[in-house]
């Protein structure tokens, strides 16, 4: 039997594309790297995406697990060719109310989680921008992150159960809603892990109560650093506000253009903050930090007065990628993390190497956890930009791990960052995560060649491995 | 008796309450960990790692011949209080580290009475704080580790900033490994400040603390029920009004409950009420409301059997984590083996292939 019958049989014709224009649709995310899926299928069960790893194992054939496309990195790019799964159908969303915790399928969208728990007084934490669009499978796979994070951790701190499908096509559940299952904690593994050791196809999430009260602030600032002297200060107070967002002037200025917000297009630097939880605690808090605020000369300091007036000020924050489309047609995005401590001096950094390049680049970022956005706005269709790009790209991030940051925040390292991995790890750092990876899955057929730069396996002394036959599914 | 090389014999060392070996070594870099070892790998010498002593009771492991104390890779290696970051040596004491971290208005979210636990034990084990419901389990502050493996190699993973998805994330899983990945020798924590105000409320039940949306932690004990807040004055004040009960200023946190026998009741955070019903009569309990985290002490093993079946039944655990040798013959400290046994069997050959770093603490044996 041929690839595609086997998938057909089992799936239903409705469930497997191969014309060649839905294949194309499928072969990228939001990066700019396409791949070349072979055929793109639709799992409607755990037990369909079993069969597909059992026939994808028989045929020698990679699968590439996709959510929404909205990953920056590839990660859902099938650039070794082979099967997408879309998990579009595993939609199923399960509350316990009493427990707080939620069986989620792999393709649910994360805000239409948030949105079905809430008649319950509950929300799903991890909020990234693309919310409304991206998938609770695709957070799991690139342990997501968003504005929140800081107060309440990544996805991953979300995550108390999964079921995933090993490459043995068996459905393994992991974890539970009792704390601390014993042994190891393969699930936390899998969580990050970019579809790279299993597809996840249903996830149990934690979910957080509503909180009581909310104040939402607009600083502006006329430097950067009294910004993040701000936040800095705020912390030192202690506080750890829901979220403290930055966003540049020329950001700014994008975003206004677009969204008509009444965004202080004069200032260096803008502040989003909130703080959430009890009244009083919320309105002692935004004080504080609006006095903090003026001290570091914050010109003007807005607090949201109506629901209405919060969304506005969070869309702001939320269209910046949006608005970038009027400046050019491109834009190429990183996500490194700094020390906090260290955001004035990278921040000085990031632009004189745009300028070095003759980029036009703009600044939004989580500033409470130190992880920057820098948007690099291009043509692509212009001689040579892209090459300028990915070198101030590759300075960029040098720069951040250069002052103990990191390689990512969020975004996930994919196919993009991968070869930057070196930067970051030694050889036997590498190693270590490549054995991880081969326990997981001997035969290369999850997300092949992404997270890890080729060569990482570096005490490989003659191991078996079997080469995916090019071709032979045909 | 073992031939030990003079490189790894002058490593030893005595170590207060560390169990009797042929061999007990206090390393002082992770290179000296790595050599010890190594040649345990090559001789298949079982290695005992021994931090405070607190929570060596759970698995049922062989008597080691290498015990190898933590106590000289205690060192701050960088504090940055400006960015929530602290590197450390895995055998500092946590009540050290607290201790030092509470002048900058920090904590680093550790067990509350720690006794002489250390960092890298509470993380080896996965033990948490009593505030986990509000801040998170020991888990979600490591943001990096250093780790030695069975057969020497010194591995980095994760990274020294708050946020971070490069590469897989290794740090968490040392959380409840026992060592069996690699010997834990420094961390990164993600450190939380210490809001200006905080207040221990004593309530008739756990249903009393439901007119505020997340406090700190809701601990019912045998004879109480308290609600632990923090945050501003105006907060504190606020909830603990609401709350109508008797308020304390300050967070005064109990010890979890001790004896001879000492059990952690796992169940899912809504039947916790249910759990501690089920405990068997003059069980002592410190229970976590809304995580189902609890802590018991008993004088004996009697009704054990039922108690796990019950926990077992409701998606829990029940696990030994402290008993008189032999006296619970038969019955498994873990209980049921967890799913995914062989791969997590898989991963450790990897790490640990001789498999020499407290084997026989996990489930099924390993």
């Amino acid at each position: 039997m041929t690839l595609l019958s086997d998938l057909r049989q089992t799936l239903g014709n409705e469930n497997v594309l191969e014309e060649p224009l839905e294949l194309y649709i499928y072969s990228k995310d939001a990066s700019l790297m396409r791949g070349e899926a072979t055929f793109v299928v639709f799992p409607q069960s755990a037990e369909h995406v079993a069969a597909v790893v059992q026939i994808a194992g028989r045929h020698g054939m990679p699968i590439v697990a996709r959510g929404a496309g909205t990953g920056l990195t590839a990660g859902a790019s099938p650039t070794e060719g082979g099967i997408v799964l879309a998990t579009t159908a595993l939609n199923s969303i399960e509350i316990d109310s009493d427990n707080r915790t939620a069986w989620v399928g792999a393709g649910v969208i994360n805000l239409d989680l948030s949105k079905t728990a809430a008649p319950f007084g509950l929300h799903f934490a991890p909020d990234p921008s693309s919310q409304s669009a991206c998938t609770i499978g695709g957070n799991v796979a690139n342990n997501s992150g968003g504005a929140h994070t800081l107060s309440e951790g990544s996805t991953t701190s979300h995550v108390l159960g999964l079921e995933v499908v090993f490459a043995d096509g068996e459905i393994v559940v992991l974890g539970g809603q009792a704390p601390d299952a014993p042994g190891l904690d393969v699930k936390g593994l899998v969580v990050g892990s970019e579809g790279t050791l299993g597809i996840v196809t249903r996830a149990l999430v934690r979910l957080l109560p509503i909180e009581p009260d909310v104040r939402t602030l607009l600083l502006d600032f006329p430097t950067v650093e009294a910004a993040v002297t701000t936040v800095s200060e705020i912390i030192a107070a202690g506080m750890i506000p829901a979220a403290l967002e930055l966003m540049d002037q020329r950001m700014t200025i994008a975003v206004e253009n677009w969204l008509h917000a009444g965004l202080p297009v004069d200032a260096a630097a803008v502040l989003l903050a909130e703080v959430v939880g009890e009244r009083e605690g919320v309105d002692s808090q935004a004080s504080q930090i609006g006095e903090i605020g003026r001290a570091n000369g914050a010109g003007d300091v807005q607090i949201a007065k109506t629901e209405e007036h919060r969304a506005l000020l969070w869309k702001g924050r939320k269209s910046a990628f949006g608005a970038m489309a009027q400046l050019a047609p491109d834009y190429y995005l990183h996500d490194a993390v700094v020390p906090r401590t260290k955001l004035v001096e990278i921040m000085r950094t990031i632009y004189e190497i745009a300028d070095r390049y003759e980029l036009t680049l703009l600044n939004v970022f989580h500033a409470g956890d130190g992880n920057l956005h820098p948007l690099i706005a291009f043509d692509a269709s212009e001689p040579g930009v892209a090459d300028r790009v990915h070198k101030a790209g590759e300075e960029i991030v040098a720069a951040c791990l250069k002052v103990g940051g990191a390689l990512s925040g969020e975004h996930g390292i994919g196919l993009e960052k991968r070869d930057l991995m070196r930067m970051a790890f030694t050889e036997i750092d590498l190693d270590a995560q490549a054995r991880l990876k081969e326990v997981f899955d001997p035969t290369g057929l999850f997300n092949p060649r992404k997270v890890l730069p080729d060569g990482s396996r570096c005490f490989d002394f003659g191991g078996v491995r079997r080469e995916v036959p090019e071709g032979a599914w045909i | 008796m073992t031939y030990h090389p003079p490189h790894i014999t002058r490593l030893a060392a005595e170590s207060e309450g560390a169990p009797d070996a042929e061999l007990t070594v206090a390393p002082k870099s992770p290179r000296d960990v790595a050599s010890v070892l190594h040649h345990a790998t090559e001789k298949g010498l079982k290695v005992q790692v021994w931090g405070g002593g607190t929570r060596s009771g759970y698995g049922s492991p062989p008597p080691p011949d290498i015990v190898m104390s933590m106590e000289r890779l205690g060192e701050i290696e960088s504090w940055v209080p400006g960015d929530l970051t602290l590197v450390v040596g895995a055998g500092a004491r946590i009540a050290d580290i607290e201790s030092k971290l509470v002048g900058e208005n920090q904590t680093a979210v550790l067990p509350e009475v720690p006794g002489r636990s250390t960092v890298g034990g509470a993380i080896s084990a996965g033990a948490s704080a009593l505030r986990r419901g509000r801040l998170y389990g020991t888990r979600e502050r490591i943001l990096e580790t250093t780790i030695v493996t069975g057969d020497g190699r010194i591995v980095r993973s994760g990274g020294r900033v708050v946020k971070n998805v490069t590469g897989y994330d290794l740090p968490k899983l040392s959380a409840g490994a026992f060592g069996s990945l690699g010997v834990v020798v420094s961390v990164c924590l993600k450190l939380w400040p210490l809001p200006p105000a905080g207040a221990t409320v004593t309530v008739d039940g756990p249903d009393q603390a439901s007119s505020v949306a997340r406090p700190l932690a809701i601990l019912e004990e045998n004879d109480s029920t308290r609600v632990f807040l923090w945050g501003t004055d105006e907060d504190v004040s606020a909830m603990s009004g609401r709350l109508g009960g008797d308020s304390a200023d300050g967070l005064d946190w109990p010890a979890d409950p001790s004896g001879p026998y000492l059990w952690s009741v796992r169940v899912p955070p809504a039947l916790t009420s249910q759990a501690i019903g089920q405990l068997p009569n003059g069980w002592r309990y410190l229970a976590i409301h809304g995580v189902g985290d609890i802590r018991a002490a008993s004088d004996d093993g009697e009704g054990v059997s039922d108690l796990r079946a019950w926990a077992e039944s409701v998606g829990g655990h029940l696990v030994v984590v402290k008993a008189p040798t032999d006296s619970l013959d038969g019955f498994d400290p873990w209980g049921s083996p967890p799913a995914g046994l062989d791969l997590q069997r898989r991963l450790i050959a990897e790490f640990d292939p001789a498999r020499i770093i407290n084997p026989g603490r996990l489930p099924g044996g390993i």
